[in-house]
């Protein structure tokens, strides 16, 4: 692959589970400092998607390259892979025994075998980052929602990745604390930190998405600018779904 | 020497042994309760299933039958023990099968984000287990592990079936000789409820230093 700038190459990827196929032959690229949107009804394949992208399951068929890389090949050590590309989940899962530092630095002094002082630095940089260096000696347990997640984007920024993946990063967050962490990734990618992000913020993947990618029945159905495709959509299923999202968040007017 | 100093006196040196076959059966068992839940869980069928066996017969033999094979069957092997290791490994095995039961269903009680976490950052399989799973799951087993360990306390005294000169085998002799037994086995039982209350608190102490928010077991 010549592109450098190129992080990820996705090419024809198929998964089925049983005789369900979830995702059929998905293909897109990602370019260095890019925040690549996708969206979808719910079963249509995103989750399967950026799981198969980072190997937690294994896709059925086609390739995946990060940084020029075949990380479908069966030689490549899936746990270098994984060190590169930072994973943020639906349900937060910080680890529960582990104080916000550690949370952010675990990585870094078990995975990297980094000095102990020279991690709780970095994480210590992380938290500012994210706001929260006021609460790195609390449990995940006593933050709110919107603090567990952004100690979730510190932990995936600190290991410096290739490319952070959001899975519907703020679904599981109540509504007065989504704004908080969509600030933090806003922030994140006016920095040009490259990212993947599964959501149905449509505010935010007007305001800093650059390429949207419309997913149904595991298929792309549409892709394009965020702003053209959510006011324009040209295809009926993505005109469906963007006509209930419009109607459910019709009251708070962006 | 009049009863009391020569039975307290034989008494204490009884009740070392009983000391010494407990510092080394409760960590050791606690590490084998630890080994078995982890390969039961984590293994390929093949170690799986070799710890599911050992747990099942372990957990399906009286202990005095086990401590008895040890002891009078695996000589007949070519296997010997004497009567204190015998009866050590006899405890371990037994009650690190029982704890690894506690073990294994705190692990199965980690919720899977934990795992996938712990994967997405790039953690090996025994990274994951050993960072991750086994400092949550050991907290959540804590009290279970009590349990059997206290258990463990009060069966430690079956080592006078093979001859271990321990605190109850000591005391059964003595009364043998002078046939006092109120004075003789309520003292012992005093010695041996003394010990488990010491257990008992310590690892309640330990439970509170390990305490973390959100971790509690309710």
């Amino acid at each position: 692959m010549p592109d450098d700038d190129i992080v990820l190459k996705v090419e024809d990827l198929y998964k089925s589970y049983g005789k369900i196929a979830v995702l059929k032959g998905i293909s897109f690229e990602v370019r260095r400092g890019e925040t690549k949107i996708i969206c979808g009804p719910s079963g249509s394949g995103k989750s399967t998607l950026l799981r198969c992208l980072n190997l937690l399951t294994r896709p059925d068929k086609g390739r995946i390259w990060l940084e020029g890389e075949d990380i479908t090949n069966r030689n490549v050590d899936i746990n270098k892979v994984r060190q590169k590309i930072g994973f943020v989940f639906q349900e937060f899962n910080l680890f529960n025994h582990l104080t916000a530092l550690k949370n952010v630095s675990i990585g870094l002094e078990v995975v990297k075998k980094m000095k102990k002082e020279e991690a709780h630095r970095i994480a210590l940089e992380m938290l500012k980052k994210v706001g929260l260096s006021e609460h790195a000696h609390k449990y995940p347990a006593e933050l709110s929602g919107g603090q567990k997640q952004r100690v979730a984007i510190a932990r995936a920024l600190a290991m410096n990745p290739a490319v952070i993946f959001y899975d519907e990063p703020t679904s599981a967050l109540d509504p007065q604390l989504i704004g908080e962490v969509l600030e933090v990734m806003k922030a994140l990618a006016r920095e040009k930190v490259t990212s993947v992000v599964v959501t149905h913020e449509m505010g935010f993947a007007q305001t800093v998405g650059d390429e949207l990618l419309f997913m149904c029945d595991g298929k792309i159905v549409e892709r394009g600018p965020p702003m053209e495709i959510i006011r324009k959509p040209k295809c009926e299923e993505t005109k469906k779904f963007f006509q209930r999202i419009h109607e459910l968040y019709a009251r708070e007017t962006r | 020497m009049s009863f009391w100093e020569s039975f307290i006196s034989d008494l204490l040196k009884g009740w070392i042994t009983t000391i010494e076959i407990l510092a080394i059966s409760v960590p050791a068992s606690v590490l084998l309760g630890l080994g078995l839940a982890v390969a039961r869980v984590y293994g390929n069928r093949m170690i799986s299933l070799i710890a599911s066996g050992f747990v099942a017969l372990l957990r399906g033999l009286p202990l005095v039958v086990t401590l008895l094979i040890i002891f009078f069957a695996l000589p007949k092997l070519g296997i010997y023990f004497s009567p204190f290791w015998a009866a050590v490994t006899a405890f371990i095995m037994c009650s690190g099968a029982y704890q690894s039961e506690y073990v294994r269903g705190a692990i199965r009680s980690i919720d899977v984000g934990q795992s996938l976490a712990a994967q997405a950052l790039g953690m090996s399989k025994l990274q994951e287990i050993t960072h991750i799973i086994l400092p949550q799951a050991f907290r959540r087993a804590l009290p279970g592990i009590t349990n059997e360990i206290i258990y463990l306390i009060l069966y430690s005294s079956l080592a006078y079936l093979v001859g271990v000169q321990e605190l109850f085998a000591i005391a059964k002799h003595f009364n043998s000789l002078q046939f006092r037994p109120i004075e003789i086995f309520s003292t012992t039982a005093l010695i041996y409820a003394f010990m488990a209350t010491i257990a008992t608190l310590g690892f309640r102490r330990l439970e509170m230093k390990l305490r973390i928010p959100g971790l509690e077991v309710t």
